[in-house]
């Protein structure tokens, strides 16, 4: 009886434990995605609805698409989408990189672009991935305020560098295919 | 009064086409991102703190091998597990200097694995799928799985080279900042 009552207690306290952690988790789950990312997708839908209620997201990705035809023009494109004061504006919801992705995905199809310029593409339209979200992921990974200061326009003169530089690589990667 | 309903319709419709968005993310990706955290944040708890801010602290050391650990397997790891956009609270476990680094890895390695892991960050499939459907038209499948491949290995290159360029700029407006 001794044994079984002290069996319990401690199987008790355990699943106490297991459902206290899961309870504080669920708890700070939520405070996070209320907090953080509904607002965050709150402003990104705005963003989102100007693009393309307006038609400007369409307007740009086909301004944008003849650049794609060459690695120097899949450079330059990089070089464009990655500009700082650019890369926040054109990065929320990747929604620039899905509609040029979309355009030059049409291009692939009917072969007008070549096998070999898929990879450098792939890379070329993305130089701006999460820059409109630098204080959102930092504040995610509890940085403080200075350092969220100098990350953003770290992030953002990084991507001017590493842009072009993915984009090289890629086009190295993709001889062969 | 034409033209000014075809106003009003036009100016509503940009919000409309916002809110369309914005309720196709709360529904498709919040639900599944609240449970993952709950799972994620029970994990981390039972592990221990601990034992993760010490992997953080020994990805944080001085020396040119531990920025591999700090900017190739910590991202790779949190990314997969994570998903876009929990990914980024692994930063937490790393010190303030190198925050932002982390992040720029961890945030660029969310498109390169959707071709053989979509998961990680199914509302922004298109970045890939885009250009990737179109490859399948015209090149067909195998060109799309080989597409596929080389985008996950080349984007590891990326995330590290990324990490390494970031952690220095960070450092030389720190300096500038505090001086």
């Amino acid at each position: 009886m001794e044994a079984l009552n002290s069996f319990l207690t401690r199987f008790g306290r355990l699943m106490g434990g297991l459902v206290g952690t899961m309870f504080q988790s669920g708890r700070e789950a939520v405070d996070q995605v209320w907090k953080n990312i509904l607002p965050f997708l709150a402003f990104v839908a705005v963003i989102v609805g100007i693009m393309n209620g307006t038609g400007l997201g369409t307007w740009i990705a086909t301004l944008l698409a003849p650049l794609a035809g060459s690695i120097w023009g899949l450079l330059a494109l990089s070089l464009i989408i990655g500009l700082p004061v650019l890369s926040p504006l054109l990065g929320p919801g990747a929604v620039i990189a899905q509609i040029i992705g979309t355009l030059l995905g049409t291009l692939f199809a009917n072969k007008t672009l070549p096998l070999s310029a898929a990879l450098p593409a792939l890379f070329a339209i993305n130089p701006q991935v999460g820059c409109d979200f630098i204080p959102v992921g930092l504040a995610l990974g509890e940085a403080e305020p200075e350092t969220v200061e100098v990350g953003v326009p770290a992030v953002l003169f990084s991507r001017m560098i590493t842009g072009p530089v993915a984009v090289i690589l890629a086009f190295l990667a993709s001889l062969g295919m | 009064m034409d033209w000014l309903v075809q106003l009003a319709q036009g100016f509503i419709g940009i919000f409309q086409a916002g809110a369309e968005w914005w309720w196709a993310v709360f529904v498709g990706i919040v639900p599944l991102v609240v449970v993952l955290m709950t799972a994620f944040n029970a994990v981390i708890a039972w592990i221990g703190h601990e034992r993760i801010e010490n992997f953080g602290k020994f990805a944080s050391q001085e020396g040119i091998i531990f920025l591999p650990f700090r900017y190739l397997l910590l991202p790779v790891v949190s990314v997969f597990v994570l998903t876009n956009p929990m990914a980024y609270t692994m930063g937490r476990f790393l010190p303030e200097k190198y925050k932002p680094a982390f992040y720029d890895a961890a945030v660029s390695f969310v498109h390169p694995p959707l071709g053989i892991l979509p998961h990680v960050n199914p509302g922004e499939l298109f970045v890939w799928a885009g250009i990737a459907t179109g490859v399948a038209t015209g090149y067909g499948d195998a060109a799309v799985t080989d597409l596929a491949v080389r985008y996950l290995l080349v984007g590891l290159v990326v995330i590290l080279i990324r990490g390494i360029v970031t952690e220095r700029l960070t450092a030389m407006m720190w300096k500038k900042a505090s001086a």
